[in-house]
């Protein structure tokens, strides 16, 4: 457990909250895994995660009770930003980011004590499964089954786009128990350990040619009843509500500062800045950056006050996933020939990959709901155009 | 008009800013068919007297006015709210280049008699200055070159001066011995002769002529008077910029109703996701503008340094002037051929928007000036 009394870090002075949480990043997280431009496996990040676990600094945002740091939308603020600013890498964070505080709000007391304390320690690492090939977008049409038997459900299925599932051990899922009626009424939310007899994982290589997910098959898989979370046929509305603070982190513009950064270095290096075509486009990027974070700043006071954040937050997503792709771009174009190799270009501060920019940026339009899904939702949510 | 801001949503304003917002809501409300906007289109002075002088009723000439000099001494955290509600309603008058622009110029130079007589007269609305700064088109910088004073007569021609035809007096910038002065020119003086060119919007600028003008009152000289004119500037681009936010924000209003009522092919064409998504791009621009102008709003009302101001400036222009004419033009697309008729208000968005994105520096220039600032 945590080395100081919860309630401590939330009536800490701001500075000095950063001050302590930079320090000790400092001192802990592995110099050769800052800024890694792909999602690390296990054997790689690991150890942070452990070390995290030591700390008790794994779950920031989960309530003090749980075993989390409990802290206020300030100083999670606070404490991302730090991770963010010093290129500390994501974990395989299911458990801590999805399951943990789906559980907190739907679980059992039984499922509390018992999985709450192994993602805590390390124990269990999890994956997501919930798309499948004929239910992306539209994932409420999803089709793998689970079909009562005895204590048990028999699933069979296929899903896919599970990140990092050859590092996890364990699975959540979206499975349907009934297909009469409306679609989303009829999905129950599943945890298995992913060794169950039945289940089989397959990798697949992603255009930045690493196997970040995989797809996972089900094939009569018995999945015990007293593993659902929030009873039968509810399991989509209690995903849909696990929307929460965290979705502001879509919105960070640290990730493109960064890669204006990088670009900024590629253009000295080539002598860009002499022409005023290249300035003119560096300049819009540049201010498309920084008025994401203006618009940024402007959500994170919301919070700040104690507020929710509602379907507009997907304003933030499409801004700043399409402002980094037209960075990498751009990147590309000022690389030249350059832009077509894989190692890129040398520059004084370090070598600039501008295709595996080009690339890595890809996904993130895609994923969490597609960005042309994102303006469905705000057309209807919030300019209330007709549907 | 319903909002689909998201003001409402999540920002958290102050009772001042509520209680400003509110009389600006109703005063805008007073004209909803914009018929006094229309009226005082392409006739001198571009602008409705009677409008300018109920604004000053309500005190908003006086809005940056020091206390000492009548006016209420508030900033853009307040102003802003004002200026937005004057783009939503094409207001006709000439309150940024009035209650901003010249007032700035006037409060910050340290001519006292001049101040302890103009700037209460400013605030009830009996007395318009204009500022008279720029020499080139496309073209920030402060430093009078072609406009000269010697031998107490200023010489030289001033361009793109804003609603001329109904200031009192100009505050005249003009490079002297030691470099740029600011003096004060009765309209009437002898030797100034004033050009108008016709506005897109319906209003005029001046293009001012001095022909051995007699100087009158000096303003500043020239250890200040460059200063001044970059921040009377600086704040303008603010000014510019919320009032854009305005025009940008009731035109999408005015656009996602039509689709809301427009039937074609048996349904409300706002049903058809090709309308939707261009919509929801529009709005993303002008709520990316919000927060741009909240925070340079925020940043005047703090002590910026000079270059700061600036950056910010550039910054909140760029952005506002490129969004303001990508929603009011994607406006007059998205309402089909009644959009392209004079009698449709929503045409009148977009010159409103042409006018300002172009004045102060348009998007471009002040992006070369960013550049110029950050690189």
């Amino acid at each position: 457990m945590t080395e100081q009394a919860h309630n401590e870090y939330n009536a800490m002075d701001d500075d000095a909250f950063r001050v302590m949480v930079h320090e000790w990043i400092v001192e802990n997280y592995p110099q050769e895994l800052r800024f890694k431009p792909y999602r690390m496996h296990w054997d790689e990040i690991g150890d942070w995660y452990l070390t995290l676990s030591k700390k008790g600094w794994l779950t920031p945002a989960w309530p003090a009770e749980y075993g989390g740091m409990g802290l206020d939308a300030n100083k999670l603020l606070i404490f991302m930003d730090v991770c963010e600013s010093y290129g500390v890498g994501r974990t395989p964070d299911m458990g801590i980011t999805m399951v943990g505080p789906l559980l907190i709000q739907h679980g059992s007391q039984e499922q509390k004590d018992h999985y709450l304390p192994r993602i805590l320690a390390g124990e269990y690492i999890w994956c997501q499964g919930y798309s499948e090939p004929g239910a992306g977008s539209d994932l409420a049409s999803l089709q793998t089954s689970a079909v009562r038997d005895g204590d048990d459900y028999v699933v069979n299925g296929h899903k896919i786009w599970t990140t990092l599932a050859m590092d996890a051990n364990m699975i959540f899922l979206l499975v349907r128990t009934n297909k009469e009626g409306k679609k989303q009424e009829g999905i129950t939310f599943l945890l298995a350990p992913l060794d169950t007899p039945g289940i089989t994982v397959r990798p697949i290589i992603n255009l930045g040619m690493h196997d970040e997910f995989a797809e996972v098959f089900f094939d009569d898989v018995r999945i015990p009843v007293a593993n659902v979370v929030g009873g039968e046929n509810k399991g989509w509305t209690i995903a849909k509500a696990l929307l929460g603070h965290e979705r502001i982190f879509i919105g960070s513009p640290k990730f493109a500062i960064l890669a204006m950064a990088r670009l900024k270095s590629l253009a000295k290096t080539v002598g860009l800045f002499d022409d005023p075509i290249f300035v003119e486009r560096y300049t819009r990027l540049q201010l498309d950056i920084d008025d994401l974070f203006a618009t940024y700043k402007r959500f994170v006071e919301v919070l700040k006050r104690g507020g929710t954040i509602g379907p507009e937050v997907s304003m933030l997503k499409i801004w700043n996933t399409e402002t980094q792709q037209r960075l990498t771009e751009l990147m590309m174009e000022a690389a030249g020939e350059n832009g077509g190799i894989q190692d890129g270009i040398a520059t004084d501060d370090g070598l600039v990959r501008p295709a595996g920019e080009v690339i890595g940026s890809r996904p993130s339009t895609i994923y969490g709901g597609s960005n042309e899904v994102q303006r469905n939702i705000l057309a209807k949510a919030v300019l209330r155009l007709p549907g | 008009m319903e909002d689909i801001s998201l003001q409402s949503r999540i920002d958290a304003l102050t009772e001042e800013q509520v209680l400003i917002q509110d009389s600006a809501v109703a005063f805008i409300a007073q004209d909803e068919e914009l018929k006094k906007t229309r009226a005082s289109r392409f006739v001198q002075p571009g602008f409705d007297t009677e409008v300018w002088r109920e604004m000053a009723e309500l005190g908003w000439a006086g809005f940056l006015v020091p206390e000492a000099y009548d006016g209420i001494g508030l900033g853009f955290n307040e102003l802003h709210t004002v200026l937005i509600q004057l783009g939503k309603g094409l207001v006709p008058a000439p309150f940024v280049a009035t209650g901003v622009v010249a007032a700035r110029a006037l409060i910050d130079c340290d001519n006292e008699s001049v101040k302890k007589e103009k700037l209460p007269a400013l605030v009830v609305g009996g007395w318009k200055p204009a500022l008279a700064w720029q020499e080139a088109r496309g073209s920030l910088s402060v430093s009078a070159q072609q406009v000269t004073v010697s031998d107490g007569k200023i010489n030289g021609v001033k361009l793109f001066v804003p609603d001329a035809g109904g200031a009192d007096d100009f505050i005249v910038s003009a490079a002297g011995p030691n470099g740029t002065e600011l003096y004060l020119v009765n309209r009437e003086a002898s030797g100034l002769s004033i050009d108008y060119e016709q506005r897109i919007d319906g209003g005029f600028y001046g293009t001012l002529n001095f022909q051995d003008v007699a100087i009158g009152e000096r303003l500043a000289g020239a250890d200040k008077a460059e200063v001044i004119l970059a921040r009377a500037i600086d704040e303008g681009c603010l000014a510019i910029s919320a009032e854009l936010l305005g025009v940008m924000t009731r035109a999408l209003e005015l656009t996602v109703d039509y689709l809301q009522q427009r039937v074609q092919f048996d349904k409300p064409i706002g049903s058809f996701q090709a309308l939707q998504h261009k919509s929801v791009d529009l709005f993303i621009q002008s709520e990316i503008s919000r927060s741009v102008v909240l925070q340079t709003a925020a940043l005047f009302d703090g002590e910026p340094s000079d270059r700061e101001r600036a950056v910010a400036a550039s910054q909140v222009k760029a952005r506002c002037a490129d969004a303001a004419l990508m929603i009011t033009k994607a406006s007059i697309q998205l309402h089909g051929g009644i959009g392209y008729t004079d009698e449709a208000n929503i045409g009148l968005y977009l010159k409103k928007a042409m006018y300002l994105a172009s004045w102060l520096g348009n998007a471009t220039t002040h992006r070369k000036r960013y550049a110029e600032l950050t690189l």
